[in-house]
């Protein structure tokens, strides 16, 4: 990034649960630390106000709703050399986007009723909006990662993850296999880094990461098939987190 | 005369404060909330019954652990599910998780600044890193209690209808006792910080209301307790109280007889503090709060309170944990369980539950057929039943700052900062009021 002087920084969100950010703060005296090495350029958890008007990195937690919001984004994008999207809602969707694949329109109508006047578009990640030059997914980001990655980003080296899937981390904590167990687990297509937290707690991967580059589905879809899951329940796990689109980008007329 | 701030930071979500005076009247004041609608109780329907609770934990990142519970709740009391009494522990010591961890942030990061006259917290975290040092501390506490047992302390993974996926290694709670002596003394050195600050005079009349239960401090269960010592069920409550939606608004109002009603710290003080445990009724005393309290800043003393009653309540949970064996049994083997009562059911299942949220209490209401989708779905959160007192207290307490003014028909710097100071006091979540 910037050599020879503090590189600043901006945390940032749009609407979304702000656990990401929680995240960052859960780091403790880490985060601390890592503060010392940067200029915080605005992060409304701690800061009264901006300090600066252009940052060397911005990362961005949340989904862009309000028209507000998609502006703010915007405005970011134009005032920042490298932005990256911070969890589920930034880099997949994240929960709601489950509505893209409901009757959004009576959504609104069922929770509000003056609907009028509120934002309601299809919700898309921040890639759709703005030029987004790296993702940390995740619901929330594991810390750690976030760690390791804005380390790296503030000394300057660029980072990629690694693709590999969550049963990668799975088979190295030596965790039995949900999927083996007939549980609905999404762990072969879903983008490792997490530390397998959901398997190893018995809870199958639901996907919060987004798929895999180059992510097949086939052979997973015939084995839950297999396994007695309809089709209609799979979809519903791909929901959760706006992982269906991404596999699916022109979903089959008969999946 | 309009007042405007565009943003006030430390607070959870986007919202900044509008208001209009004309000829010494004010008019109009408002908390402009920027979030965008999730429509989360949209979304939850046609949704299954063993899903709804980990979609329902993104609602807030703060306090994830609440909403996962009392959407628990309110689907094992629709399907008449009893909880074994381990699952009961282990679920009331996620919820001190959490009232520590949530207070801690914003007592430390959001309000102290307030008073120590800074706007960067990382200058006031440099100048007083002893105090900071304590404050992390108790806040790590509370995110390890939660994640030794949920799996993760944001958005836990493993609570489920019935229990729990997977039970909590024995060796890490023991941790957690061994480290809570400690804690329980960084805790109480924060809440000394806390009941030693000067809090504006602010005494306004409002009804209150909080979780009261006879056998302890409430945060898991119990009746709603208001003024005049009324109690009601959660489901009547629900009822008794009026949600309405302002044009425009993304965050609904509560009204509580037709008033608007404060939830949250101070309220469950003033209700159920003779219940407090030993070293926290002692800090109460120092404190020289006077009970009933209606001065909205007391939330903050009320929450620094309630972080050294929740160490405390830790120590006694984890000890009698710690006592029992854990059984198979206390794993959710109860798939089957729910899918006969899903089975047998004629109709629709219907409940609502209640749970005390670091802001105040939180209500979920379902109802869902016997194809465990959900047909309904209501969600009041602290902070939208709290929104129509706060704007009322901000049209009372305004005059007072406008009064106090040099020049005429400007809020300068010192007016603002006692306006976003009232605002922070009431520990505002505006993702969770949107949701």
């Amino acid at each position: 990034m910037v050599k020879n002087k503090k590189p600043i920084i901006a945390i940032v969100s749009l609407t979304c649960c702000e656990g990401c950010q929680v995240a960052i703060l859960d780091l403790g005296a880490r985060f601390l630390g890592l503060a010392e090495k940067i200029t915080i350029g605005n992060f409304a958890f701690l800061e009264e106000e901006p300090t600066t008007q252009r940052y060397d990195i911005v990362f961005v937690e949340g989904s862009p709703i309000t028209e507000e919001n998609i502006a703010r984004l915007k405005d970011l994008r134009q005032r920042s050399k490298y932005l990256v999207a911070l969890g589920a809602c930034a880099a997949l969707g994240g929960i709601a986007e489950i509505k893209n694949y409901q009757d959004k329109h009576e959504r609104l109508r069922y929770v509000y009723q003056n609907f009028e006047g509120i934002n309601n578009p299809d919700i898309k990640p921040l890639s759709h909006y703005v030029a987004v030059d790296m993702e940390i997914p995740g619901c929330p980001i594991n810390k750690e990662e976030f760690l390791q990655v804005a380390k790296n980003l503030i000394a300057g080296v660029p980072v990629k993850l690694p693709q590999r899937p969550v049963c990668y981390e799975c088979q190295i904590k030596q965790n039995k296999c949900l999927l083996q167990e007939g549980l609905p687990c999404l762990g072969p297509i879903i983008l490792g880094g997490c530390g397998a937290v959901c398997p190893s707690n018995s809870y199958s991967c639901d996907g919060c990461r987004g798929p895999l580059k180059d992510a097949d589905p086939q052979n997973l879809n015939q084995q839950l098939s297999a396994q007695g899951f309809t089709q209609e329940e799979v979809r519903l796990i791909l929901q959760r987190f706006g992982v269906a689109d991404k596999i699916y980008p022109e979903p089959p007329t008969k999946i | 005369m309009h007042i405007k701030i565009e943003h006030i930071s430390k607070i959870e979500g986007y919202a900044g404060f509008i208001a209009d005076i004309a000829d010494g009247k004010i008019k109009k004041v408002r908390v402009d909330i920027k979030e965008g609608a999730r429509l989360l109780e949209g979304i939850l329907r046609d949704r299954n019954i063993y899903e709804v609770s980990h979609i329902t934990a993104r609602i807030c990142g703060i306090c994830p652990v609440v909403h996962t519970l009392a959407s628990l709740k309110a689907l094992e009391k629709a399907l008449d599910i009893d909880v074994s009494p381990t699952t009961l522990l282990l679920r009331r010591l996620m919820m001190m998780g959490q009232i520590i961890n949530s207070h801690a942030l914003h007592l430390f990061f959001f309000s102290l600044s307030d008073f120590l006259g800074f706007n960067k917290d990382l200058a006031m975290v440099k100048q007083h890193s002893r105090r900071a040092r304590e404050a992390l501390a108790v806040r790590d506490f509370g995110n390890l209690l939660v994640e030794v047992i949920g799996g993760r302390s944001i958005h836990p993974v493993t609570p489920t209808i019935g229990g729990f996926l997977k039970l909590p290694d024995k060796r890490k709670l023991r941790h957690l006792f061994n480290i809570s002596t400690k804690v329980l003394a960084d805790a109480q050195r924060l809440a000394e910080l806390f009941i030693g600050l000067k809090y504006p005079y602010f005494v306004r009349s409002s009804p209150y209301a909080s979780l009261h239960n006879a056998k302890e401090y409430a945060f898991y269960d119990g009746l709603i307790k208001t003024p005049n010592d009324a109690k009601a069920s959660p489901t009547d409550f629900m009822k008794i109280i009026k949600e309405y939606q302002p044009e425009n608004s993304v965050v609904k109002r509560a009204l509580y007889q037709g008033q608007p009603y404060m939830v949250g710290a101070i309220s469950r003080l003033n209700n159920n503090h003779s219940q407090l445990n030993p070293h926290a009724k002692r800090l109460l005393k120092q404190a020289g709060l006077l009970l009933p309290s209606l001065n909205p800043f007391h939330n903050i003393p009320a929450q620094a309170v309630e972080v050294v009653h929740c160490v405390e309540e830790t120590r006694e949970l984890l000890k009698r944990t710690l006592h029992k064996s854990f059984d198979v049994n206390d794993i959710a083997e109860q798939k089957d369980l729910v899918e006969t009562k899903l089975r047998s059911l004629k109709g629709t299942a219907q409940a609502t539950a209640a749970v005390e949220a670091p802001r105040g209490a939180l209500y979920y209401f379902y109802e869902f057929g016997g194809n465990g989708k959900v047909v309904n779905c209501n969600i009041i959160t602290p902070t939208s039943q709290n929104m129509a007192r706060l704007e009322r207290d901000l049209e009372e307490y305004l005059p007072s700052l406008l009064g106090r003014m040099t020049t005429a028909n400007v809020c300068d710097k010192n007016c603002q900062d006692k306006i976003k100071m009232l605002v922070r006091a009431y520990d505002p979540c505006l993702t969770c009021a949107t949701h």
